[in-house]
């Protein structure tokens, strides 16, 4: 009780008890950040430190001047805005690549959770920012795992083909290339073909490529899809996006 | 229904903790919920970004009722100035409303020309932004019936949006080239496999290294994928790229 009154009621908004919020934001934002740095993302150990503590200072500010100045002030003001603006922190760390991926979504959230658990622990409610940073660190770690099962068992898949155009062997149709093989064998299989992109300079060699969106058949799994599109005469390259 | 839950209903100094664990927990499975099934789509904002923002939404909710419990209970003496002591509990959850709006913004992508992607996945991660502010409220039966819709329309209703556009014999198609002269060859590739061109909308850029633009308005005869027609439309010469809307 000591422990919960030094940092959380009346004569705890004392040097000492905002010493313990503050330290407590920095473990926090650590242990987020050592998760995000380890995986090599662009917000890393520090940055979310720096989040969690400046989320932290903007709360205790806030009880500062209503507690200890006495001035009236809502005191959710500061924080509120802390909420807006990481939101812009965090749009910035998303990219779009040049296959038109868009990355860095899941760093950006978590950059976004771990400024609220800074503001719950800046405010001196450390139970909700202890759990949250408990089930962060749990959806980081053991569900990215998951996930990885549930990507894998999907029936929807976007594929990145690059392909050569060959010329027609003797007496097959000169319309017919690569890609009309390609599109022939996916509706062999009863691969549903939803959105299709063909660009002729997409590819470093200088080769066409085109993006499937495709909804493959129950019976059909990924491996074998992406083998026979390989082995298909003309295609350069095979890639899940 | 909710039995076990009315206790926990309002914030009280003793369970506080309590209540973060229960609303957390139940708001990371709502995101998950949501977010396990655009992740199966491959849409970029996944499983486990739908948690995190489903997560940091109803903490900041439960932390705002906190103020408010600590400003009514313990803080009320403290203050000498008259008047209204108490904070606005919905100040931090409005800004969850407009934070989000920004970080869904990231995954939108206007591709190549006139055409936009990503608005559903957005939308999404707004909408489990928004359960994740209803359970961190308390309103446990608000935030289930929300995630109930929200997983119907995802889930069932974009089964309906595929049926009906497989069943749609127009089609918009955005065809890059070199030469204004090469769209008398696309068109004739396209009148090729016995389709009406219902409208042609060419971009004409004055300057010599861009490429030429038009988008087709087709309709297909039936029984002739679309891919066909597509995979024919890139042989012919001078197309450099082609898309469709």
């Amino acid at each position: 009780m000591t422990f919960i009154n030094m940092i959380r009621f009346t004569d705890g908004f004392n040097f000492w008890g905002v010493l313990i919020r503050l330290l407590l934001a920095v473990l926090c934002g650590g242990v987020i950040g050592i998760e995000r740095e380890h995986k090599r993302r662009p917000a890393g150990f520090r940055t979310h430190i720096l989040i969690c503590l400046g989320a932290a200072l903007t709360t205790i500010t806030s009880q500062y001047l209503y507690l200890q100045m006495n001035l009236f002030t809502d005191l959710a003001r500061l924080g509120a805005q802390v909420i807006a603006g990481i939101g812009f922190i965090g749009a910035g760390t998303i990219i779009i690549t040049r296959r038109r991926q868009v990355k860095g979504l899941t760093t950006a959230a978590g950059l976004w959770a771990s400024a609220i658990v800074g503001l719950a622990l800046g405010a001196g409610y450390f139970e909700a920012g202890l759990i949250a940073t408990g089930l962060i660190l749990l959806v980081e770690l053991l569900l990215s795992r998951f996930e990885w099962f549930i990507m894998s068992t999907t029936r929807d898949l976007n594929l990145y083909v690059e392909y050569r155009e060959t010329a027609p062997a003797e007496g097959e149709d000169a319309t017919e290339g690569t890609l009309g093989a390609i599109v022939a064998y996916l509706q062999e299989h009863r691969v549903n073909v939803g959105d299709l992109q063909i660009t002729k300079s997409g590819a470093a060699a200088g080769n066409p490529c085109a993006i499937f969106s495709l909804e493959l058949p129950r019976k059909l799994s990924h491996d074998k899809l992406m083998t026979a599109l390989t082995e298909i005469a003309g295609v350069v390259s095979v890639e899940e996006l | 229904m909710l039995f076990p839950f009315e206790a926990l209903r309002t914030l009280t100094p003793d369970n506080c903790a309590l209540v973060a664990l229960v609303r957390l927990a139940i708001a990371t499975f709502c995101g998950g919920c949501i977010g396990l099934e655009r992740g199966r789509k491959r849409r970029p904002a996944g499983f486990r970004t739908h948690m995190l923002v489903c997560i940091g939404a109803a903490l900041a909710m439960v932390l705002s009722q906190y103020l408010t419990m600590m400003t009514v209970n313990y803080w009320d003496g403290m203050v000498t100035f008259s008047g209204n002591h108490f904070t606005d509990v919905s100040r931090f959850g409005a800004q969850i409303i407009n934070g989000i709006g920004f970080l869904g913004a990231g995954t939108i992508i206007v591709t190549g020309h006139q055409e936009v992607k990503g608005l559903t996945t957005a939308a999404g991660l707004w909408a489990a932004a928004c359960t994740g502010l209803c359970v961190g409220a308390g309103y446990y039966e608000g935030a289930l019936l929300g995630c109930i819709l929200i997983l119907f329309t995802i889930i069932l209703l974009s089964r309906v949006e595929r049926w009906i556009m497989a069943r749609s014999r127009n089609l918009n198609l955005y065809v890059q080239f070199v030469n204004i002269d090469d769209v008398g060859a696309i068109i004739a590739a396209i009148k090729a496999q016995d389709i009406r061109i219902l409208d042609v909308d060419i971009h004409k850029h004055q300057s010599g290294d861009i490429n030429q633009s038009a988008v087709f308005s087709v309709r297909l005869p039936k029984r002739l994928h679309h891919a066909v027609l597509m995979s024919a439309l890139a042989k012919v010469e001078n197309v450099r790229a082609i898309e469709e809307l």
